[in-house]
């Protein structure tokens, strides 16, 4: 793929405002519109547009295939804990069992916020590998 | 305005169909899923439209135009 000068250092100055952007969805899921599925999304988005612009090998030093299945694999085992605590209080399979704080602020609605992350980080990390695996894939 | 941009989704619907090349499909596929996510930001579901802008417009179009330079260009 012939390189280009513009996209490369666009991208290079737009990743980390895109994954603040992606972070702030995650972070802000239960109060305003969003969430970890959003968020991861948007993670993703921002490191596909560094390996179009600067290839998948420089994309792979940052965040290697290896650590990344591994962090998809942690995050739906801590989800799966994270709902059996709900259990061990004696109540529902995800219920609540953090204190609830004050209605508006970030650290409200229990660990719903500890979810969402453990979503975000789950589905960016899975839509970041599809992308390697299909970008590095030879074609027919 | 919701009855405007359910038009333009149907005729950028049935020209994705329509095309032979298989970019422009891509293309008019990717302007069906930004005009949906419009839409659905219109009907008050701004955290479907964040999921659909962010998947149909930006990962799903990447993902088919990396796979069409890859493969066939037009449609047999």
């Amino acid at each position: 793929m012939k390189e280009s000068e513009i996209v490369d250092m666009i991208s290079r100055k737009l990743f980390p405002y895109i994954l603040l952007f992606g972070l702030y969805l995650i972070s802000y899921g239960h109060l305003s519109p969003g969430g970890g599925f959003q968020g991861g999304v948007v993670l993703a988005s921002g490191v596909i547009l560094i390996c179009l612009s600067r290839g998948v090998s420089s994309a792979e030093r940052v965040f290697p295939s290896r650590k990344l299945r591994i962090v998809e694999a942690e995050m739906f085992f801590l989800f799966l804990l994270m709902g059996a605590g709900g259990l061990l209080i004696g109540k529902y399979f995800l219920e609540n069992f953090l204190p609830l704080g004050e209605a508006g602020e970030v650290p409200s609605g229990g660990f719903i916020f500890f979810l969402n992350i453990v979503i975000g980080l789950k589905v960016g990390a899975g839509i970041i590998l599809i992308c390697f695996y299909i970008l590095k894939s030879k074609g027919e | 305005m919701t009855e405007v941009i359910l038009i333009l989704l149907v005729i950028f619907g049935t020209l994705s169909l329509q095309f032979k090349k298989l970019l422009n499909a891509v293309i008019c596929l990717a302007i069906f899923s930004l005009l949906s996510s419009l839409l659905f930001y219109y009907l008050h579901a701004p955290d479907v439209a964040i999921a659909e802008a962010a998947v149909g417009a930006g990962v799903a179009t990447v993902l088919f135009v990396v796979i069409i330079s890859k493969t066939r260009k037009e449609e047999k």
